[in-house]
């Protein structure tokens, strides 16, 4: 299921948030700067606990 | 086979084993005449699907008038029932003793050399555009009802009443790209339909041929008359009288009382805003793809374009051709296209599909992939990624080989084998990492080095190239069939020998050539981003970029982001990623030789058994 993940873009650095699922099929770019090399955030144990 | 579906499809070219189900019909169609007898005394009365609704059928029909075979079909939804025979009316009518109440399904294995996907595509329901009220406002029909109507074998015998009261109308307003070209919102689609502006003026030649005191009106945001005849077509609509307006409207409101429909537009060659008034308005639908094209595609292995139409393997060369080799597509399964393209595209797959089946064999590029069975492990991880489906594997012998004729060769299974179990023809791993060592062995740090894709991003850089864009000269390019054969270790082997910067990149998705190899490129990539962070090397010195073979631009300013990336590594930073990844590489290669030598060991123990 797609979720709200914070992106960060390797070419720029910019951050942004998307909706995002392993398996989805989208083609992502950074809006800032266009760049392919936009790197999802991996949620941090503290947010999987909490939404447990 | 009428009135039957492919259920399953199994094999390859030159050996596909198709099942098919040929519904039953409840009535025989070898003895059928159609006399229409069982129709004429059914009582069940349903919507004809065929006439968009506009009239009625029988439970028993025909479902259209140039069906083939010419028989009749018990709808057995709507049928009283059978079990027990509830009507039987149909059945006693019959002279021919034609009605089979007791029919089932058959189901038909057919083994065929290829396959021709002719599916055709559904039109565009335009209930979710509010603007156009189609579902509120009676006389506010699409271009298939109006089709349906004007038609002489249609609802009305060919004669264009208004839904609300039958009567002819006078003032008739068509509004194009329902549905199409509509790049703002989420409603609709945005690519262009193709045939709609034709039918709309052949439409309009006809009502005034029909009707010629009533009076057209075109609402149009373009006239795409590029086809031959088309434009003389379109200019004797307009020396016929008809009106057309540069501008769609933003909204029909209806007479309550008279019916009769106002369109506010604006005239956007003279910027004039008015409210028009007509008796009835045609929406001029858009086509989409079939809306059962996901089953299709997945029985075939077939790709998509974004909007959803099966993907051709390449626009130019291929135009009929699938990823899928014995598998050929047209009409408008392809794309939006008139008769007489689908006609064309219909020969050409015909004559690719005889090409093959008058050779009697299948030549396929010696790139396909190899598993050595003394390093397989049966692990099945090469089969799950194989866009194809050519790996088999068999669990309970832990191994698993490549049907070469389905194989095409993008490599995804070489870069997820664990083992080393998989070879690339002419695009091993020895071969990569001889490229590698070729390129960085000498000032490696000066160089970005680069992964392409044969089909996309390698044809970006040769598009550059001819084009005489400029770019800076540390790129050092490394040809992979598809982006998803670049493996991790390729990548870390580049780092190892002093790359700063490694590049990944490949077809955009909509494009890959390997139906949708190109996901696993992303998911290898996210992996080695969080390795290199964990090894304490900077992420963003790896990078991927989608790069068509028309961006030549792009590959240029790809490569001058880089090449600013490139001067900002300092030595340290790179002496630092070789000394961890060395480390790192020592260990892999240890596992390796280990794993070897076991497979070998194995090996000659099962031929000392056999002996």
């Amino acid at each position: 299921m797609s979720q709200e993940t914070k992106f960060k873009c390797l070419k720029c650095g910019h951050e942004y948030v998307e909706k995002y699922a392993p398996d989805d099929d989208i083609e992502r770019a950074c809006p800032k700067c266009h760049s392919n090399s936009v790197r999802p955030e991996k949620p941090k144990k503290a947010d999987v606990a909490e939404k447990k | 086979m009428a009135y039957s579906e492919v259920e399953e499809v199994d094999g390859y070219v030159g050996n596909f084993k198709v099942k098919v189900r040929k519904k039953a019909r409840y009535v025989r169609e070898e003895d059928c005449n159609s006399c229409a007898e069982c129709a004429e005394v059914c009582p069940v009365v349903v919507p004809d699907e065929f006439q968009m609704g506009l009239s009625s059928r029988k439970a028993v029909y025909l479902p259209f008038p140039q069906a083939v075979p010419a028989s009749y079909i018990i709808d057995m939804e709507a049928c009283l029932g059978t079990n027990p025979i509830a009507c039987g009316k149909c059945e006693e009518a019959c002279e021919k003793v034609c009605i089979d109440y007791d029919m089932k399904d058959e189901i038909f294995e057919l083994e065929v050399g290829v396959v021709v996907v002719a599916t055709g595509m559904d039109v565009y329901d335009p209930t979710e555009l509010d603007e156009y009220c189609y579902t509120r406002y009676d006389n506010v029909i699409t271009s298939m009802e109006f089709e349906r109507l004007i038609c002489a074998g249609g609802a009305t015998e060919g004669h264009f009443v208004r839904p609300s009261d039958r009567d002819v109308p006078q003032r008739i307003a068509f509004i194009q790209c329902v549905g199409s070209r509509n790049n703002a919102g989420d409603k609709g689609n945005r690519y262009c339909s193709n045939i709609c502006c034709m039918n709309t003026v052949k439409d309009t030649l006809l009502l005034r041929d029909h009707y010629p005191d009533c009076e057209c009106t075109v609402f149009y945001v373009d006239i795409r008359a590029f086809g031959k005849g088309f434009e003389d077509l379109y200019m004797r609509s307009r020396e016929e009288g008809v009106k057309y307006i540069r501008g769609l409207p933003g909204e029909i409101r209806q007479d309550p009382e008279t019916k009769n429909l106002f369109l506010t537009a604006e005239n956007t060659l003279t910027g004039e805003v008015r409210e028009y008034e007509f008796d009835a308005v045609v929406l001029s639908v858009g086509v989409i793809p079939r809306r059962d094209s996901a089953l299709v595609k997945k029985l075939l292995s077939l790709s998509t374009t974004g909007d959803g139409f099966y993907m051709e393997a390449h626009p130019k060369l291929k135009p009929v051709d699938t990823p899928t080799r014995g598998v050929y597509i047209c009409g408008c399964s392809e794309s939006p296209k008139d008769v007489k393209d689908s006609v064309t595209q219909a020969s050409a797959a015909a004559a690719r599909a005889m090409t093959i089946l008058n050779a009697g064999h299948v030549t396929v590029e010696a790139i396909t992939a190899a598993i050595d069975p003394a390093l397989c492990t049966g692990c099945g991880l090469c089969a799950k990624v194989c866009p194809f489906n050519a790996v088999e594997v068999d669990k309970e012998k832990k191994t698993a080989w490549v049907v070469s004729a389905m194989c095409m060769g993008c490599g995804n299974c070489g870069a997820t084998c664990n083992q080393g179990a998989v070879t690339m023809g002419h695009f091993t791993d020895d071969q990569y990492y001889a490229q590698i060592d070729a390129l960085l062995d000498e000032d490696a740090a000066d160089k970005v080095f680069t992964f392409a894709c044969n089909w996309c991003s390698y044809a970006g850089a040769d598009n550059a190239g001819i084009s005489r864009i400029q770019y800076p000269a540390s790129p050092r390019l490394v040809r992979t069939m598809c982006s998803a054969r670049v493996t991790e270790d390729f990548v870390l082997y580049a780092f190892v020998k002093g790359a700063p910067v490694v590049l990944v990149s490949g077809c955009h998705f909509a494009d890959c050539h390997y139906i949708d190899a190109n996901r696993q490129t992303v998911k290898r990539v996210y992996r080695l981003w969080d390795k290199l962070e964990k090894l304490g090397i900077r992420p963003e010195r790896l990078q991927l970029e989608w790069i068509s073979a028309a961006e030549g631009q792009k590959f240029a300013r790809v490569m001058r982001g880089l090449e600013e990336m490139r001067q900002q590594v300092t030595a340290e930073e790179v002496e630092h990623t070789k000394k961890v990844l060395a480390e790192e590489w020592e260990k892999k290669l240890a596992r390796e030789a280990k794993r070897k030598k076991k497979a070998e060991a194995d090996e000659s123990r099962d031929e000392v058994q056999v002996s």
